[in-house]
């Protein structure tokens, strides 16, 4: 550690580099903390978390019994055992209020923009806007069925969009500006489940259907540009420059030409207006360009899709699926990239959240009551976090401190954190208060 | 590869020869047949080793999870299956008989099973019917995917004559094409005549795991349990235990004493 510190004073070794190596080896190294822990006064499963975009300071925590808590991350409230174990008590709890959800919260987040506002959607249909000094509803929402994640693009300079996902086979967006909805996006043949703005692009929108599709929406036009099929796949991180075996069409006519054309999705839409033009009993009336895909019935995934996430670079994309399949995208050439990670069992009934390092190295991903961490490129399980009582639903990863939080229906908040010495701590401890040493304190010694 | 089976061949062995094998280059087409990679070497060995007495009828197939249980890495075994599909050396059937259990089956045994699906089928129809030979030719030939749409099935089929509706119920009757649950629009390929032997598979596995659940400590070691025989299923032990130690219900452990076969909990 001294020797990086000093190759990285003479110029040896590039600050970049420096910090990926400590954030990856603190981030291949968690464990349940042993200094950190939150006092979770939820008293239904934890089905959301999101650290705030713009300091990584607030947790945000919704849960089925309709409550949501906020939690400062980064200073404890009091400490417990002579300073060694900072506890962390909600700011922010919420249950009995009047304009409150009346059943289970699916999903919080916070503004991209700062922590004025928050949004959440529950299982009564209702999206609810909040403002976090004053815990007052600011804008309400009502949806056709239960909401199940809500998104707002955090890339968004010129819209304040929220994306919702129900049990609709619509995906709504909802405008907080106006107050009004903007834009439906039908396509799906069920529920949506998983719903996830780009990280390159403020008008793409990657939604997972509970029909195994996952598709790609450009606000801006109508219908989906893009479905992913678990069939086209590429071999390794780019696809082949020049494949001989696979037919493709160059530039296939119902197509936009600014977008660049993939090779997997290219062939399927070439494919599809072939079939068209030879169908000859059934009743096929001309379809708007953007509504083609509509036809389009390629799966990502066995069963429903219950989580994605893309990676912070905006070029790939993790899904999670009800097959017990987690699938790596390749979204410019929109092809599965073959991965192949260890799971045996998801839980299929619920939505689960994923969470990925900055550097795309490492994927958190709540497998029943544990949290299996895989290496993203090459599919091997790094890390089993077992330590909650039942299934877990969340997980978050704070890039800052290289912790991640993970919330479960044993309503519990556990946090994971790269492994810190309590020794020095200890001695430390002892020259400053002068009392015999707190490891050996316990609650009722006198 | 010899077709004896050896009752003594352990897992253990296998993968040691599996990893020696030099594996070849992943961009270049399997032209080269003298270098093998790992996951042919693994098919073909699991393809000798299938078990052939008067109970199973069927050609060898091989299921994906055993190669899982041989192979360690499963990204290149995922990335080399889909090259070999990708060359029509093996086709990839999706089986119903659990989640995501995908059977592997070399393009020659397939064809083989299939003309004889075929043939029982043109004598009960006591006729030559073209649209098993168009389906052949055209949909096998040039569809390596397990499904198939319906609009896409007409089409090629079209290629070879006039397609009537009766047509796609014969090849359903015949057992080349299903419909399942999961969308009414696709029709999924499958082995034909292979019933029993999925059967004997589901309850093999469920008679396996019950076998080691009712142990203390639902352990058990290898070298006893290669030597039991399943009542229910007319697949050989070895067969379901590569099955299950491939999809992740069963853990083999080493001990000073040999390996271990352990059950594992969810």
């Amino acid at each position: 550690m001294w020797k990086e510190i000093g190759h990285r004073e003479s110029g040896k070794l590039r600050p970049n580099s420096f910090i990926n190596r400590i954030r990856s080896n603190r981030s291949s190294s968690l464990q349940l903390s042993n200094h950190k822990e939150i006092v979770s006064s939820h008293r239904g499963s934890i089905n959301s978390l999101q650290v705030d975009l713009t300091e990584g300071r607030y947790l945000l925590s919704g849960a089925s019994d309709a409550s949501l808590a906020i939690y400062d991350i980064q200073r404890a409230t009091e400490y417990e055992a002579g300073g060694l174990i900072a506890k962390h008590k909600p700011i922010l709890v919420d249950k009995q209020h009047q304009n409150g959800h009346k059943y289970a919260i699916s999903t919080a987040i916070w503004y991209p923009v700062d922590t004025g506002l928050f949004v959440t959607g529950s299982y009564d249909h209702h999206i609810k806007v909040w403002d976090t000094n004053t815990t007052q509803v600011v804008m309400d929402f009502k949806m056709p069925g239960k909401v199940y994640r809500t998104a707002m693009s955090s890339l968004a300079t010129s819209h304040m969009l929220i994306a919702a996902a129900t049990e609709d086979v619509q995906v709504r967006l909802c405008d907080m500006a106006s107050g009004a909805f903007a834009h439906t996006l039908s396509g799906h043949r069920d529920g949506v489940m998983a719903v996830e703005w780009s990280n390159s692009s403020e008008w793409i929108l990657m939604t997972g259907g509970c029909d195994g599709a996952i598709r790609f929406w450009d606000i801006r036009r109508a219908g989906c540009f893009s479905v992913l099929d678990q069939s086209h796949s590429q071999l390794g991180r780019r696809p082949p420059l020049a494949d001989p075996s696979t037919t493709k069409v160059s530039t296939p006519k119902a197509r936009a030409p600014h977008r660049k054309v993939g090779s997997g999705s290219s062939s399927k839409h070439s494919g599809n207006s072939k079939i068209l033009k030879h169908a000859k009993g059934s009743a096929n009336k001309r379809l708007h360009p953007g509504l083609l895909t509509s036809q389009d019935r390629a799966t990502a995934h066995y069963g429903a899709v219950l989580g994605l996430k893309a990676t912070e670079d905006g070029m790939y994309l993790l899904s999670a699926g009800s097959d017990s399949r987690l699938r790596l995208w390749d979204i410019q050439s929109g092809c599965n990239t073959l991965v192949h990670y260890e799971i045996v069992r998801l839980q299929s009934s619920k939505a689960i959240q994923l969470a990925v390092t900055q550097d795309s190295g490492i994927v958190f991903l709540p497998c029943m009551t544990s949290v299996k961490a895989f290496d993203v490129w090459s599919g091997k399980n790094r890390m089993t976090l077992q330590g909650h009582y039942e299934n877990v639903n969340c997980c978050c990863y704070s890039t800052h401190d290289q912790e991640l939080y993970t919330g479960g229906n044993d309503r519990q908040i556990l946090i994971w954190s790269p492994h810190k010495l309590i020794s020095d701590d200890v001695d430390n401890c002892d020259r400053r208060t002068e009392q015999p040493s707190a490891v050996d304190e316990d609650n009722w010694s006198d | 590869m010899e077709a004896s089976n050896n009752c003594s061949t352990s897992r253990k062995r296998s993968r040691d020869e599996d990893d020696s094998v030099p594996e070849s280059h992943q961009s270049l087409p399997l032209e080269d047949n003298l270098i093998f990679s790992d996951t042919m070497v693994a098919l073909r060995m699991m393809r000798a080793q299938f078990p052939r007495n008067d109970k199973v009828t069927a050609e060898p197939f091989v299921l994906q999870s055993q190669l899982y249980s041989s192979v360690k890495d499963r990204t290149q075994v995922d990335r080399e299956l889909e090259a070999l599909r990708r060359e029509k050396v093996l086709r990839v059937f999706k089986l119903n008989t659990g989640q995501d259990d995908h059977a592997l089956m070399f393009m020659e045994d397939y064809l083989k099973q299939m003309k004889r699906a075929v043939k029982s089928m043109e004598t009960k129809k006591q006729g030559v019917l073209a649209v098993f030979e168009w389906f052949e030719v055209h949909v096998i030939g040039s569809k390596p995917e397990p499904s198939i749409g319906h609009q896409e099935l007409c089409s090629l089929l079209s290629i070879g004559g006039k397609v009537k509706d009766e047509d796609i119920s014969l090849l359903i009757n015949a057992g080349l094409l299903t419909r399942q649950l999961i969308d009414s629009e696709m029709y999924w390929f499958v082995i034909p005549n292979i019933g029993s032997v999925l059967k004997g598979l589901t309850q093999g596995r469920k008679e396996l795991l019950s076998l080691l659940n009712r142990k203390k400590y639902k352990e058990m070691m290898l070298s006893i349990l290669e030597k039991k025989r399943l009542r229910l299923s007319p697949l050989d032990i070895r067969f379901h235990l590569r099955d299950l130690l491939g999809s992740g219900h069963l853990k083999a452990i080493q001990t000073p004493s040999g390996l271990v076969i352990r059950a594992v909990k969810n």
